[in-house]
C-alpha cells in the first residue's frame, strides 16, 4: 500500500497560510517533490521574491535568499554566479509572481534568460496582484475586474497583458519554458514534470529553464476554490495556452 | 605586487579589488568610472571569477546581494546618478547584513548632470537613500594611493561587520594618475561560514531576509542594528591631520578636494598664521569626536567641498559653540583654485581681526 507522504523538503511543523483553495501551497508542494526526487534538498538554494510568494522559506527547507521585488533572478544570477567561482555547483531556482517576474521584475528576468543564466524560476500566473488585495497585473486578462481595473481590464485604460512564457521561449538562453496548471490531478501530474525538467536542465547546464503556473486566487477573484479551478480549465488556459514553449533536447 | 607605479584612481580600485580577494564583479558602464569594470572585465575572466555586465545598475547591485548571500567578496562600481537606482537593496542588504563594496566614482548632479567631478553624492552615501533605519560605511579616498588601500580596507569592513561599504572616490580621482603602490591586503580574513547560503549540508537550512511581520521581531532587529552601528561609530572612525595641532582656523574637507587644500594650509603657514586641515577619511563614521577636540583650541572652521554644502552639517554638529564656521563651495566641474580660496579666507581674516591671527 502506497501512503501519502509530506515531501522531505517541507519544514517540520510547517503549515501553509495561504488563502483556502490557493494554489501557492501545492505549487510549493511540487517543487519540494522534486527536489526530493533529485535528491538536491542540500544543494540547493532558494530565491523567494515580494507577494504572496515571500513565505517560500517558511515552508520549503532548503537555504533561500528573499530578493527585493522583481529582482529574483538577478540576486539568483548572483548566488549561482558566486558559487561557481567558488568551484561549488549549486541548483539555485527562484520562485516568484507574476507582477515580481514579468512587471516589475521583466528586465532582470529577460536578460537572465538571454544570458542563459543556469538558474531555474518558477512564475505563479494568478492574474492579479494577489498580497495587496487583488490589483491589476501585466497578466490580468482583458475584461477582468480587478480593485484597479473596477470596469475590467480594457485596451483604452489598461493595454493588453503579456503572454510571459512565450517572451522567455524566444531568448535563445532559454533551454526549457513550459505554461502549467493545477486544475486537475492530470494537469497536477504534468506539472510536476515539468518542473522536474527545469531542474535537470539546471543540473546538466543547459541554460536558462522557466515554468509559469496558471493558479487560482480565489480571494481575490472572489470565487470558490472549485469555480476558480474551473475559470482556470474554461478562461485562462484559452487566453493562456499551456504547454511546453521551448525544449531544447527536442530541436 | 609592491613595485610603484602610475595608475588611475580607477584602475587602482580594480586591482586592488583583485588581490582583497574579489571573486565577483557586476557592473554596467557610466562615466567616469567605466575603467574599473573594463579592467576587471579581462581579469577577472583570466581568473575564471565572477563577472557579469548586467542589464541595469538595479540587476548589478542585486547580483551582489545574491553573490554576498553565497558569501563571495564582491564589488560593485557606479556613479552617482546610476548608485541612486541602487538606493533599494542597499537599504535591503543593511537589513539583510550582507557585505558587499560598492565605489561611487561621482560625477556632477542632480539628476544626470554631466562626467565633471564632484562630490554631490555625500548625502546620498552618508544619509542613504534608502527606505529605514540603516548605515552604510563610507570611505573617502583623496590620492590614488588610497584608492588601493581604503578598497582593501573597505572589504575588510564590510566582511567584519556584515555590511555595504562604500568607497565615495570622484571623476577627478577616478581619471587621475599619480604613482601609488599596490601593497599585500593587510587584513585578516573574516570567517563567514556560519551564515553563508552554501546547502544544507549539514546543518540546518538557513533563511536570508529583511521580511519580519513580527512587531516585536523587527523592532529587536532595528535595535540590534543600530548597536552594530554605534560599534562601528565607536570603533572605526579615521581621519587625518595636517598641521592642525595649534591651529585656530581648521579647514575641513575630504576626498580630491582635501588635497588641494594643503596647498593653502601651507601657503598660511608661511605667513605665520596658525592654520591646518581636518579631513575625514571615513564619512560614515564620521569624526566627530576628534573634530570636536580641535574646536577647544579653534576659533574658526572653514568647510570645503566640491558641493554646495554637504557634509558642512557634520562640521557643525562637531563644532563647540566657541567655534564659527565657514563654508566655501562650487558644485560642479572643477575643485577650487588655491586663490579663490585664499580669496574667501583673506576676507574672513579681516573680519575676524580681533581675535583670529
Amino acid at each position: 500500500m502506497q501512503t501519502y507522504a509530506k515531501p522531505k523538503s517541507i519544514k517540520e511543523n510547517s503549515s501553509f497560510t495561504f488563502c483556502s483553495g490557493c494554489d501557492h501551497g501545492l505549487a510549493i508542494k511540487l517543487v519540494a517533490q522534486v527536489i526530493d526526487e533529485l535528491n538536491i534538498q542540500r544543494d540547493t538554494i532558494a530565491v523567494s521574491s515580494s507577494g504572496c510568494s515571500v513565505f517560500l522559506y517558511d515552508f520549503l527547507d532548503v537555504d533561500c535568499v528573499e530578493a527585493p521585488h522583481g529582482r529574483a533572478c538577478a540576486v539568483a544570477t548572483g548566488v549561482k554566479r558566486a558559487h561557481r567561482a567558488k568551484g561549488n555547483n549549486k541548483i539555485v531556482f527562484t520562485y516568484q509572481g507574476d507582477g515580481d517576474f514579468a512587471s516589475i521584475g521583466l528586465g532582470e528576468s529577460i536578460h537572465s534568460a538571454l544570458r542563459g543564466e543556469n538558474i531555474t524560476a518558477i512564475c505563479i500566473n494568478n492574474t492579479n496582484y494577489g498580497m495587496t488585495g487583488g490589483q491589476l497585473g501585466p497578466t490580468t486578462p482583458m475584461g477582468q475586474i480587478t480593485a484597479t481595473s473596477p470596469l475590467g481590464r480594457n485596451k483604452e485604460y489598461h493595454g493588453f497583458p503579456i503572454q510571459t512564457v512565450q517572451h522567455i521561449a524566444i531568448c535563445e538562453g532559454t533551454c526549457f519554458c513550459a505554461r502549467v496548471a493545477l486544475y486537475d490531478i492530470k494537469n497536477i501530474y504534468n506539472a510536476k514534470k515539468q518542473i522536474k525538467k527545469a531542474f535537470e536542465y539546471q543540473q546538466k547546464g543547459l541554460g536558462f529553464s522557466f515554468v509559469e503556473i496558471l493558479s487560482s486566487c480565489p480571494t481575490n477573484w472572489k470565487l470558490s476554490p472549485i469555480d476558480s479551478h474551473k475559470k482556470i480549465e474554461e478562461e485562462l488556459t484559452k487566453i493562456y495556452p499551456l504547454g511546453v514553449y521551448k525544449d531544447i533536447d527536442h530541436e | 605586487m609592491t613595485e610603484r607605479e602610475l595608475l588611475k584612481g580607477n584602475i587602482a580600485i580594480a586591482k586592488a579589488s583583485l588581490i582583497a580577494g574579489c571573486e565577483c564583479y557586476f557592473g554596467y558602464p557610466i562615466t567616469p568610472q567605466t575603467e574599473i569594470g573594463e579592467y576587471l572585465s579581462l581579469e577577472m575572466q583570466k581568473r575564471h571569477l565572477a563577472y557579469v555586465c548586467a542589464e541595469s545598475e538595479i540587476g548589478a547591485i542585486n547580483m551582489a546581494l545574491g553573490a554576498s548571500a553565497a558569501g563571495a567578496k564582491v564589488m560593485v562600481s557606479s556613479s552617482s546618478c546610476a548608485v541612486a537606482l541602487m538606493q533599494e537593496t542597499i537599504s535591503y542588504a543593511c537589513a539583510d547584513e550582507l557585505p558587499f563594496v560598492l565605489v561611487n566614482v561621482m560625477r556632477a548632479g542632480p539628476g544626470q548632470g554631466y562626467i565633471y567631478p564632484s562630490q554631490g553624492d555625500y548625502n546620498q552615501a552618508t544619509v542613504g537613500g534608502g527606505n529605514g533605519d540603516y548605515h552604510t560605511i563610507v570611505l573617502s579616498p583623496s590620492t590614488v594611493q588610497e584608492c588601493a588601500d581604503l578598497t582593501y580596507r573597505a572589504f575588510y569592513l564590510s566582511q567584519k561587520y556584515r555590511n555595504p561599504a562604500i568607497i565615495l572616490a570622484d571623476g577627478l580621482l577616478g581619471q587621475m594618475s599619480e604613482s601609488a603602490v599596490i601593497k599585500e591586503y593587510p587584513y585578516e580574513e573574516i570567517d563567514n561560514s556560519d551564515w553563508i547560503l552554501n546547502g544544507a549540508s549539514d546543518r540546518l537550512s538557513r533563511n536570508i531576509h529583511s521580511l519580519e511581520p513580527s512587531q516585536l521581531k523587527l523592532n529587536e532587529h532595528n535595535v540590534n542594528l543600530k548597536r552594530k552601528y554605534t560599534l562601528i561609530e565607536n570603533q572605526e572612525p579615521m581621519y587625518e591631520e595636517y598641521f592642525c595641532e595649534d591651529a585656530e582656523i581648521i579647514i575641513t574637507a575630504f576626498g580630491s578636494m582635501a588635497r588641494y587644500t594643503k596647498e593653502v594650509v601651507n601657503h598660511y603657514r608661511e605667513k605665520g598664521i596658525k592654520l591646518g586641515l581636518f579631513r575625514p577619511i571615513t564619512l560614515y563614521p564620521f569624526p566627530y569626536q576628534q573634530l570636536r577636540k580641535l574646536s577647544y583650541s579653534a576659533k574658526l572652521f572653514v568647510d570645503i567641498e566640491m558641493n554646495l554644502g554637504q557634509m558642512l552639517k557634520d562640521v557643525q554638529l562637531s563644532a563647540l559653540s566657541n567655534v564659527q564656521t565657514a563654508f566655501i563651495g562650487k558644485p560642479t566641474g572643477d575643485w577650487l583654485k588655491k586663490e579663490e580660496i585664499t580669496g574667501v579666507i583673506d576676507n574672513l581674516l579681516k573680519d575676524k581681526n580681533a581675535n583670529i591671527r
